[in-house]
């Protein structure tokens, strides 16, 4: 079906309306915004006692003083309110829904849609980091890097995005074969949050598990860009960093592609 | 012996005044404009002991918040209600023993369960006695054809299936009184079928007690030989199917099928409702004109092949109330 | 009495035919269930290896710290959990099911059947136990007698928590964001010692939402710490089963209140 589609000028028109449509649905659930915020608010102040009160009764380590630490912390968090999004949730939720079948009926690119429709969510809730970072300003001190140091972590930020994008494509994509995955889904949020580094930085990690941890794509979601800013990862170190990224990237972005072609095979060729 | 007695009901809720946007939003965070919204305004009825009433009205009318009130789900604002003998809002689980509740559109069966499960956990809470559920049961199986899916589970049930055991659920523990929010509403003509022969039994041959609401004027003109009318919160109309449909149903219409082709067609004290080739429908006032004399003065005139007499449907008849209005005094004035 | 025992034990029925009937689903949740704590733990094992103590406290006492809490807490999910539900209920209108029905409407929220299973309980017993022998905490007769009321009480509580909130639904119509705070509240803050936290937050969790009394009083009594949080004696550890019965009734009264609004107001 897709395959016997006339080939069609690519428009760019529909995708962005898909984005704008996501925004203005994002923007009507206006306690879910409040929601995000205390819980932010919350949330660091939570890290910012436990890691004070760690860093009172014990020497500090070397790698991170108190002042890195929270800074690490805060910013990690802000991350979170954009990587924490499932962007194409949609997909699950229609394949659920048997919705599927008719998008494959729009002459569009579905996968493109998806993207689309993520990417207008992601944008609104972006948007929540400037309230946010009000926030975080009252509560704690946040240290700002020298500009070539803040480009290096918008980059390896973007990758990190991108990789985080991914997983979460794959694991909706899962959901041509089972349809229940939601528990799937939470077992791999709440595994990434402690190994990408989201929570505890992995330098802070027993050295042998360190080990194993920086070796997961996880690590490029959260702990690279995050150790860019603080300054653990330097200059010298940046393209090494990135390349791993990259990696990921390149591998999972493969995965994704495979997944996608077989799943919608799947819905073309038994009807969902 | 009355069994829902109601008196002056009435109902008026409050609900905050929004002004669109974040500037009402925010001044909504200090200062509160309330509006009153009447929903009940004055409904007084009596119904006996095993009558079968068709409660009817437009939407917005008043219809589900009187029978929130009746099942004790609401405190009426003022008046007095009382149902089998018990306050409903004051005593409200005493009530409960004593009615069931069909909502068309809710479900009260467990989604993921085969249908039998539902039935045993309701056993439960009713407290119904072994060998009458058995007895029950049995009856119910019988009459909607509960067998054939007692081991289906519930979300794959077909609309017309799941609304036979909500049915089955509500009457488990023979309650007095059965109130039926919009029972048929969505099923096909065979399975509507089905639930109004199972409301009319039950409602003969166990005497219950039966408060029908519905958009489907058919389900009334089947089961009920009394309605009541209300429109904006007020009692509009109570009282038979039948003197409604001679004191308000004016009209009749002549079906004709005329013989040959005229150019122009006119008779005397009849309108033309419609033409499309040879049939003409011509209404007339049955009060000013007999049937008899309106087909003698067509027949003087034309060569007609077929008539029919259609009389006033129930339908036509309340929506035109709700149009216009039930005022006694049109009753027989020509319109 | 007798007519509810019945009503429980079907609920109970319908859960498990239910739990069997999405097995494979069941097994994945369980799976969640068993990284969601697993992941907590790691988490708290790792910041104690690099940091061997947390204002005084060590990952042994942490550990079982946390094994308080998630048996309450467990507890609390097998026993009432469908009070949670309760917010969705009324803004769907599914709620007024309940007020047709001749039971007291509490009782019946809490037995609502779904898909409800002992696993998570199950696990918290078996974390327990391991996690009291690691902390070296000595069983006596106190320990045998005053865990169980202490678990339950713990339950009470986060029941108390769980009906207030629900019970803000008749006047609002959504209350996640309230549901939010309160979750992080008793999921994430009872997982360090009281001691660490401001005096505000150290208050609001003995006597707004008393969730330190679900793991951190009664723990401290158990482990021997000197309470630095607030300065109470090592008994107010013993206490757990009176908050959360006193809790559960005040939580009660404010329901009953709020739904006599809700019947008078509708919604």
């Amino acid at each position: 079906m897709i395959g016997t589609l006339p080939r069609r000028r690519f428009r760019i028109e529909p995708y962005v309306e898909f984005a704008k449509r996501a925004i203005m649905r994002e923007a009507t659930y206006r306690f879910d915004v409040f929601t995000s915020i205390a819980s932010f608010a919350i949330r660091l102040y939570l890290l910012k006692t436990v890691w004070t009160a760690l860093y009172a009764h014990n020497p500090a380590p070397q790698e991170l003083s108190l002042p890195a630490i929270l800074t690490y912390s805060t910013v990690a968090l802000l991350m979170g309110l954009v990587m924490d999004i499932d962007q194409t949730r949609a997909l699950h939720e229609r394949l659920r829904e048997g919705s599927i079948a008719t998008d494959f009926m729009k002459p569009i690119s579905v996968p493109l849609y998806f993207f689309a429709e993520g990417t207008g969510e992601v944008l609104f809730h972006a948007v929540l980091m400037l309230p946010s970072l009000v926030i975080a300003l009252f509560l704690v001190h946040v240290d700002v890097p020298g500009p070539a140091a803040l480009a290096a972590f918008a980059l390896s930020f973007l990758i990190g995005y991108l990789v985080g994008f991914c997983i979460n494509f794959i694991l909706n994509c899962t959901a041509f074969w089972t349809l229940e995955i939601s528990a799937g889904q939470m077992i791999v949020t709440w595994v990434s949050d402690l190994l990408g580094g989201e929570l505890i930085p992995l330098v802070l990690f027993p050295p042998a598990l360190q080990a194993v941890v920086e070796t997961l794509p996880f690590a490029a979601m959260f702990s690279t860009p995050l150790l860019i800013y603080v300054g653990t990862i330097g200059p010298d170190e940046y393209l090494r960093a990135f390349a791993s990224q990259v990696f990921w990237f390149v591998l999972l972005a493969g995965i994704s592609t495979l997944m996608w072609r077989a799943g919608a095979k799947r819905v073309v060729v038994q009807g969902g | 012996m009355a069994i829902i007695e109601t008196v002056e009901l009435r109902k008026v809720f409050r609900s905050i005044v929004r002004s669109p946007g974040i500037a009402g939003a925010v001044r909504a965070l200090f200062s509160r404009e309330y509006e009153e919204k009447v929903a009940v305004d004055s409904v007084t009825m009596t119904l006996a002991e095993g009558e079968l009433v068709g409660y009817l009205g437009p939407n917005g009318a008043g219809k589900s918040t009187t029978i929130k009130m009746l099942t004790g789900i609401l405190v009426p604002t003022s008046g007095a209600i009382k149902v089998a003998g018990v306050v409903p809002h004051r005593n409200r689980q005493a009530n409960a023993a004593n009615i069931g509740v069909v909502f068309g559109q809710r479900s009260q069966l467990y989604w993921d369960l085969p249908l039998r499960e539902s039935f045993e956990l309701l056993r439960s809470i009713y407290d119904v006695p072994r060998d009458r559920y058995r007895q029950n049961m049995a009856h119910f199986s019988e009459i909607l054809g509960l067998d054939e899916f007692m081991g289906t589970p519930v979300r794959q049930l077909s609309l017309g299936e799941r609304m036979r055991g909500d049915f089955a659920a509500a009457l488990l523990h023979d309650p007095k009184i059965v109130y039926l929010d919009e029972p048929t509403i969505g099923l096909d003509v065979e399975a509507k079928e089905a639930i109004r022969e199972f409301v009319g039994r039950i409602n003969r041959e166990r005497g219950t007690t039966v408060i029908l609401t519905t958009h489907d004027l058919a389900d009334v003109e089947r089961l009920s030989k009394r309605i009541i009318l209300i429109d904006e919160g007020t009692v509009i109309y109570d009282g038979t199917l039948a003197r409604l449909r001679t004191e308000y149903g004016t009209h009749r219409t002549l079906v004709v099928t005329l013989a040959e082709t005229y150019e122009e067609f006119a008779v005397e004290g009849g309108e033309i409702e419609s033409r499309e080739g040879n049939i003409v429908k011509l209404r007339f006032n049955q009060r000013r004109l007999s049937a008899e004399t309106m087909i003698r003065r067509l027949l003087d005139r034309y060569s007609v092949s077929d008539i029919a007499i259609i009389e006033p449907e129930i339908e036509s008849i309340v929506r035109r109330i709700y149009r216009e209005g039930y005022n006694e005094s049109a009753v027989g004035s020509p319109s | 009495m007798r007519v509810a025992a019945g009503v429980y034990r079907q609920y109970w029925r319908i859960n498990i035919l239910t739990t069997l009937e999405y097995r494979e689903n069941f097994l994945m949740w369980f799976a969640f269930t068993i990284v969601y704590h697993g992941a907590a733990i790691a988490a708290l094992w790792i910041v104690l290896e690099r940091f061997p103590s947390l204002n005084g406290w060590n990952f042994r006492d942490m550990a079982f710290l946390y094994g308080l809490w998630m048996l309450a807490h467990a507890l609390h999910n097998t026993l009432f959990s469908a009070v949670g539900d309760v917010p969705e209920h009324v803004r769907e209108g599914e709620f007024d099911r309940i007020l047709v029905r001749p039971l007291d409407s509490l009782f019946q929220i809490i037995a609502t059947p779904g898909q409800v299973f002992p696993d998570e309980l199950m696990l918290a017993l078996a974390y327990f136990g391991v996690a009291t022998w690691y902390s070296g905490v000595h069983i006596d007769a106190m320990f045998v007698i005053f865990v169980p009321l202490i678990v339950f009480g713990g339950a009470l509580i986060e029941l108390g928590i769980g009906l207030i909130v629900s019970t803000l639904s008749f006047w609002f119509v959504r209350v996640d964001a309230l549901i939010w705070i309160v979750v992080q509240l008793e999921q994430e803050f009872t997982r360090y010692p009281l001691g660490i936290y401001s005096r505000g937050v150290r208050l609001l969790l003995t006597f707004v939402c008393p969730f330190a009394f679900m793991n951190y009083f009664p723990a401290s009594y158990f482990l021997h710490k000197p309470d630095n949080a607030l300065g109470f004696p090592p008994i107010a550890g013993l206490l757990t089963p009176v908050i959360g019965c006193a809790f559960v009734i005040l939580a009660y009264v404010f329901w009953r209140f709020g739904l006599n609004r809700y019947q008078g107001v509708g919604h």
